[in-house]
């Protein structure tokens, strides 16, 4: 049992838990220096992941390979920079328990199970690793009736997509007799035909999937839950977990589904088409950030899906550079969502942005950033990340969701650019508060690397490619 | 290599200048040089380039950009990308030159040039591109700038309006561009436009041809404003006069052009490509050519009559036509060189009189007669006077539309019809600019007092005029070399031999000159009154408002469509989302299950025992009587939900699994029992939602058929899981080894604290966690007051509640007790064992609790549930570590039996010790749970009237422990 090859989680788990009883012993407030704490934790990860060599541990439960590598960094990455986007918030919120940075480090700890799963159970591990810290930070702010509700939906609805989940993974095991991913993908390729029995279990394991990358038509808890929760938990809940989620579908229907791609690839492509249209139609009408972020983030899992529908290996490198890409600017915006205050309180509301570029000159630049990315216009990051993804299309031959993909795009400029109208356009509707440092720092870093992203594309489009080979061999 | 260098030097001089523009302080002359010399070097370096082509050669830069998906960034200059960029770059120096003077000092001048060099930048970056996807990113970052420069003026509504339905329209064609380049691209196999170029019979011979056709010509009819796409261009005049300028002369809208003939060896000759832009180049150049006429503002008016002529050079491109394709190209050049001056012309008018409208202007002449002699010279161009370039290309336009006139269909016959009447137009608007503005008695109520403009602001029109003037009487021997290296370019050998002669002797089209002149002059005379009357709008025609259709459509997608959308597809009601997601999973396992149909395995199938038959319809009848009630009677529900575990236990018993079935038991008894607590908390029936509204009956009915459903699926593919041989597990493995190794023949017992005695370690510490952390969680909860109703066993007259079974549970203690031990000891071979012994024991103290209520127990009763779990952890690992000083690795088991005589033997197995920490965890993690749940009906009592005197209110013994 090679158990040093998962050293990155295990040193995770354990410092998780070494920071959990230093954060419980002190009298007095421990929120920061858990916090930092945390983040370090992350990035001493993040060091480990990137020096983690391949193979399988843990009796064929745990895999490594350059997949699991790109992908975990990213996941770390994002949780890293979620808990720096808490650290001001949450102090003027009232938020500002030390269990929160903790509850973050084990979901992310549930990621990297599920982005290293290599049987259906350790997978389901890693979900419900995932999932359990997710439920309780979006009902954290308990003085909050959003906040609950957007707790109790989502432990509901997670708890039914978990079942079904689970429910696949019997059938799977009891028609192929097996729940590891390497002998499911030898039975599937060896046998003349595949049990239906297989195909319904390989549904609900994507059923099961699909909700927590919050796809259509598993979407609908998707607005309520990031409109409810504290902005820093919906800037997380949008990125690493989705990160997570993305990779763990990529790694199941790419790897033992792979000889089933006929079977799937349908209901991927549907999955795909249908997120597209909603996350570019229902966003218009929204006048909270949030929500638009909400159904925004529904749109673009529906372009990564687009990549994953291809079922090539230039899908997923398309796949993997937008998930890339889409979790920096995503955070980016956040950053921008977390920093909106108005003489102390919150404030969330598009209209609320108004002016931003006459009073916050700095934070409107990087947000018509961000938004100008998300649209897809060139140089920035985004429009590589549907290039990529939208090449894998039309060379597959997927015509329907390259051209809906595009007339999405379309619509869906509309709104982010009304945004930057907004901004800058529309008389100030009284200035913001200033964002605090922290904040800045994660506006600069992530919007530096949506704009400069365009002259240097080369390594992280190796590096996906690597992760691609390292999937589908 | 030097080729390479003036090339990008061309693409990145203006952005490099952009960036310092934005940087530099607002000095609007030190700003001014600065753009000046970038536009200066930039136009050099195209000179140096095109040198290059003279010379034979084909100017190109390659860099790798992303190899991995085989593009390269790289630039390439031919004779026809070259005159583009001559024109980009030209045009561009006089803007920079004209715009010195026009913008005010109180604009922000930084940001005015860094847009406008960034916009000279994407702009070279189009023309330049030798590959497609390149191109459309430069295409992409056009719009982009030019929605920044249009939108300059931020707190002018009209030109934020401008701007962003200018970049709404010609982004959003971008994006279909972007979408036909992808199909291009597929179909030869590189975006490379060389490759692509190459390609022209596969690419026309290929089934995805129109898709892309149609894609491409999106994007290249929105950015050229053609119709219908064309409204987005006159309320782009909000723009200051340079941008105007610039934008629609040589650069923006002739990005459409440009890209129509770039591709027009490969695309164009098929009748779909006529078909297609045939009539919208006709519709647009007669339509803008008569609404230009009714216009008052003279940028406006100019912004139709761009229009027009764009209309005017798609109808050449669509022919299909060689010499067609050459008229187009130099009237795109002769295009920009009288609409550049025309709008500068009128700038100047706007700048020093304070208005642009026709209505108010006249006699201008006197004023400011340079400019006045300048902009008459443009506008006889614009009108198709000889001796000016105009009337060249508009020659060559007559001689085509005859040309083609000899084909058959109707389209091909009227155009030239159609090209005099537009002519005769032209004729209208063009005297209607000259003659409105500087003819006519002086008049002295202007916003400023009309004078002659600087100098040096009028040097960029006289250039132009020139030019003009020079291309006209000179044509072969000005634009002649230059027209010649962007037609072969374009058409290679295939190029037609042409004449530029401004004299061809009386022909055809030159008595249609002559019939517009006349008629456009007739045509002004006769409307004179009209225009002059201030009227708005454009007669006939008022009716065809772009601009409110835009609007409408934007209300429609953005509202309407996006409401309903939402309507449909969301929803924040949690019961829906739950019935949407069980009937997507319903669906999707249907659909999959549809094509082959899953069929019972074939493991031959034990008769049906009746008693199990009874059992198990007991059991589905209380399932189905407990949804049925859940909503109207939670505690009925709960407890016809404790029957069907019950049910279910006594299958396992029936499968011979009497250990299991014991644990599930247990199970179920603790979870209905919490859940009865927990049930104080809720309120105790909806009352109003058990309407019979007919609606609401529906509704219920297809909650129930959806359930009903969902449930008989389930079964069924359970059941064909089930009827199958079950895959090999590892229980086989542990049969054999359980006696053998571990000296136990309750497999489960012995996997629990021998074979896995770790992991059960690990349990028991979660277990005791949990318990602590409910504790902690509980310990100060106090439901809220109003939300909880004072049971009746807690009101004060209720002493004797439940009278003969609380004296029954309370007799059954002991028992529990002693059977409690029994399973513990006898665990080790027969089915009990620690967790299920201590599971029982905290039957026996919950059964207290139900029979007593709270305080009777915590009188008589003093569990100390941290002893008993800190205990029980240390007793596992005492086991676990004693194995150690035997020399034995960690949680190594020793077992013997000792025989009791009569009592029987006993195994005295070390793991029994193992087994019994485990017991006196589990017992007192649940106790605790229990306690602090149940001492919650005691807390909530300070809503209910005083309690009896005789018992006193004590806090339970855990509760000291604060």
């Amino acid at each position: 049992m090679i158990w040093t090859l998962a050293l990155p989680e295990l040193v995770l788990a354990v410092s998780g838990l070494v920071i959990l009883a230093a954060g419980v012993i002190p009298k007095r407030d421990t929120f920061f220096p858990v916090s930092m704490a945390c983040v370090g934790a992350l990035l001493l990860t993040a060091v480990l992941v990137l020096g983690q060599g391949d193979g399988t541990a843990l009796s064929g439960h745990y895999v490594s390979d350059a997949f699991s590598g790109y992908m975990k960094f990213l996941a770390l990455a994002a949780a890293a920079v979620g808990i720096l986007l808490s650290l001001d918030y949450n102090e003027k919120e009232g938020l500002a328990r030390f269990e929160f940075p903790i509850l973050m480090l084990f979901a992310t700890l549930g990621m990297m199970v599920m982005i290293s799963a290599n049987d259906l159970l350790s997978l389901y591990i890693g979900l419900e690793l995932l999932s359990l810290p997710l439920y309780v930070i979006a009902a954290f702010n308990r003085d909050s009736g959003r906040s609950a509700e957007a707790g109790l939906k989502y432990f509901v609805l997670g708890a039914l997509a978990s079942g079904l989940l689970l429910y696949g993974t019997t059938l799977v095991y009891g028609f192929a007799g097996t729940t590891n991913f390497d002998r499911l993908g030898e039975a599937f390729s060896a046998l003349e035909g595949v049990s239906p029995g297989v195909v319904v279990g390989v549904v609900f394991v994507i059923t099961g999937l699909a909700f927590k990358v919050s796809a259509v038509p598993f979407h609908m808890w998707t607005p309520d839950v990031y409109e409810g929760a504290p902005t820093p938990v919906t800037a997380f809940f949008a990125s690493a977990p989705k990160v997570a989620a993305i990779a763990l579908l990529a790694r199941v229907l790419l790897g033992p589904f792979g000889d089933l791609v006929g079977q799937w690839s349908q209901v991927i492509t549907l999955i795909s088409l249908g997120s597209m249209i909603l996350g570019g139609f229902a966003a218009i009408g929204q006048r909270n950030l949030k929500r638009l972020m909400a159904y925004s983030s529904i749109g673009h899992v529906g372009y990564a899906l687009m990549g994953l529908a291809v079922g090539t290996d230039i899908g997923l490198r398309g796949l993997l550079v937008y998930m890339a890409i889409y979790v920096f600017m995503n955070l980016g915006t956040f950053a921008v969502l977390v920093s909106m205050r108005r003489q102390g309180r919150a404030v969330e509301g598009v209209d609320d942005l108004a002016g931003l570029g006459r009073t916050d000159p700095v934070t409107a630049m990087w947000m018509a950033v961000f938004m100008f990315s998300m649209a897809g216009i060139p140089p920035l990051a985004g429009f590589f990340g549907k290039l990529y993804v939208f090449l894998a299309a039309v060379q597959a031959g997927y015509w329907t969701l390259a051209v809906v993909g595009v007339l999405t795009s379309v619509v869906s400029a509309y709104y982010y650019l009304r945004i930057v109208k907004v901004m800058y356009f529309d008389a100030p509707a009284g200035s913001l508060d200033r964002a605090p440092s922290s904040l800045t720092l994660v506006m600069a870093g992530t919007g530096l690397f949506t704009v400069l992203f365009a002259l240097w594309p080369a390594p992280m489009l190796a590096a996906a490619q690597a992760a691609a080979a390292a999937l589908l061999g | 290599m030097h080729d390479a260098i003036y090339l990008l030097a061309a693409v990145l001089l203006p952005y490099l200048g952009a960036v310092v523009a934005a940087l530099l302080p607002a000095n609007a002359r030190l700003l001014a040089w600065l753009a000046g010399c970038v536009a200066l070097a930039t136009l050099a370096m195209v000179g140096l380039g095109f040198a290059a082509i003279e010379a034979g050669g084909l100017p190109r830069f390659d860099l790798a950009w992303a190899p991995e998906l085989g593009l390269s960034f790289s630039l390439r200059m031919d004779g026809f990308a070259g005159l583009f960029a001559f024109m980009v770059s030209g045009i561009g120096v006089l803007i920079v030159l004209y715009a010195r003077y026009y913008m005010s000092p109180e604009d922000p001048i930084p940001r005015f040039f860094a847009f406008l060099l960034a916009f000279m930048g994407s702009m070279m970056g189009v023309v330049l591109s030798g590959n497609l996807i390149q191109l459309v990113f430069f295409w992409e970052l056009t719009s982009l700038f030019s929605f920044l420069l249009i939108g300059y003026w931020q707190n002018v509504a009209a030109a934020r309006n401008g701007a962003r339905m200018a970049l709404t329209v010609t982004a959003g064609g971008g994006l279909a561009l972007f979408a036909g380049v992808l199909i291009l691209g597929h179909i030869v196999g590189s975006y490379e436009l060389d490759a692509v170029l190459a390609s022209g019979e596969a690419i026309r011979a290929h089934p995805l041809y129109l898709p892309a056709l149609v894609l491409i010509l999106l994007g290249a009819m929105t950015k050229s404003a053609q119709f219908p796409f064309h409204f987005w261009l006159p309320h782009a005049m909000a723009a200051p006069t340079p941008v105007s300028a610039y934008l629609h002369s040589a650069t923006l809208v002739k990005a459409g052009i440009f890209l129509m003939a770039r591709l027009w060896p490969v695309l164009a000759g098929t009748d779909a490509w006529f078909n297609i832009l045939c009539p919208v180049g006709l519709i647009t150049l007669l339509l803008g050519a008569y609404v230009a006429i009714f216009q008052h503002d003279m940028k406006a008016l100019l912004a139709y009559s761009t229009i027009s002529h764009l209309g005017l050079i798609t109808l050449l491109l669509s022919l299909n036509s060689d010499l067609a394709m050459v008229a187009a190209v130099f009237h795109t050049v002769n295009h920009a060189t009288f609409k550049a001056s025309l709008f500068m012309a009128a700038g100047i008018i706007d700048h020093e009189t304070g208005t642009r409208d026709i209505r108010r202007l006249s006699g201008l002449n006197e004023s400011m007669p340079f400019t006045a002699r300048l902009a008459l010279v443009a506008a006889a161009a614009m009108a198709g006077v000889p001796l000016l370039n105009g009337f060249i290309s508009k020659e060559m336009f007559f001689s085509e539309a005859l040309t083609v006139a000899t084909a058959t269909s109707v389209l091909h016959g009227i155009l030239p019809v159609a090209a005099t009447l537009a002519s005769i137009l032209a004729v209208t608007y063009s005297l209607r600019f000259i003659h409105g503005a500087f003819f006519g008695p002086p008049v002295d109520d202007l916003p400023k007092q009309p004078h002659e403009p600087p100098q040096f602001m009028r040097v960029p029109v006289e250039v132009l005029v020139f030019l003009c003037i020079v291309v006209g009487i000179l044509p072969s021997a000005t634009i002649g070399p230059l027209l010649d290296k962007a037609v072969r370019a374009l058409l290679g050998d295939a190029t037609p031999s042409y004449s530029l002669a401004v004299w061809h002797g009386f022909n055809l089209p030159l008595a249609m000159s002559l019939v517009a002149l006349a008629g456009g002059i007739a045509l002004y005379r006769l409307l004179y009154r009209h225009l002059n009357a201030g009227l708005e709008g454009t007669p006939l025609l008022g009716f065809l408002d772009g601009r409110r259709a835009f609007e409408q459509v934007m209300v429609f997608i953005s509202w309407r469509f996006a409401r309903a959308l939402v309507r449909l597809m969301a929803t924040d009601r949690l019961q829906i989302q739950l019935m949407l997601m069980v009937c997507t999973a319903l669906l999707a396992a249907t659909l999959a299950l549809l094509p082959h149909g899953l069929a019972a395995g074939d493991v031959a199938l034990t008769a049906v025992d009746p008693v199990v038959a009874i059992i198990w319809a007991v059991g589905g009848a209380c399932a189905i009587a407990a949804a049925y009630q859940a909503k109207y009677h939670r505690l009925a529900a709960l407890v016809l939900l404790g029957s069907t575990g019950l049910a279910t236990c006594l299958t396992f018993i029936w499968f011979s699994a009497p250990d299991l079935a014991l644990t599930q038991l247990l199970v179920e008894i603790v979870t209905t029992v919490l859940l009865l607590l927990g049930l104080r908390w809720m309120p105790r029936r909806i009352e109003t939602a058990g309407s019979g509204a007919p609606l609401a009956r529906l509704r219920r009915l297809r909650d129930f058929v959806i359930a009903a459903v969902s449930g008989l699926g389930l079964a069924a593919i359970s059941y064909a899981m089930m009827t199958r041989v079950s895959p090999d597990g590892i229980s086989r493995e542990f049969l054999t080894r359980a006696y053998k190794e571990g000296g136990g023949t309750n497999v489960v017992n012995v996997i629990l604290v021998d074979f896995r005695g770790f992991d059960t370690m690990g349990e028991i510490t979660v277990l005791g966690v949990v318990a602590l952390t409910v504790f902690a969680l509980l310990r100060r909860f106090r439901p809220a007051p109003e939300s909880v109703g004072v049971p009746d066993q807690q009101q004060g007259d209720a002493r004797d509640w439940l009278l003969v079974p609380s004296v029954t549970m309370r007799l059954l203690f002991p028992v529990i007790i002693a059977v409690s031990i029994y399973l513990l000891l006898r665990g080790h071979d027969q089915p009990g064992g620690g967790f299920i012994a201590g599971l029982m024991l905290a039957v026996g103290i919950l059964v207290q609790y139900m029979a007593g209520g709270t305080r009777w127990v915590e009188d008589h009763l003093r569990v100390l549930p941290l002893r008993w779990m800190g205990f029980g952890l240390l007793l596992a690992v005492g086991t676990g570590v004693a194995a150690t000083v035997f020399g034995r690795p960690f949680l190594t088991s020793y077992f013997a039996y000792a025989d009791l005589g009569p009592l029987g033997k006993l195994p005295l197995a070390s793991a029994v010790i193992f087994d019994l920490g485990v017991f006196a965890l589990v017992f007192g993690a649940t106790v605790l749970i229990l306690i602090v749940l149940a001492h919650q009906s005691v807390r909530s009592q300070r809503a209910a009237p005083p309690p009896p005197p005789v018992e006193a209110l004590r806090e339970p013994a855990i509760a000291g422990e604060d």
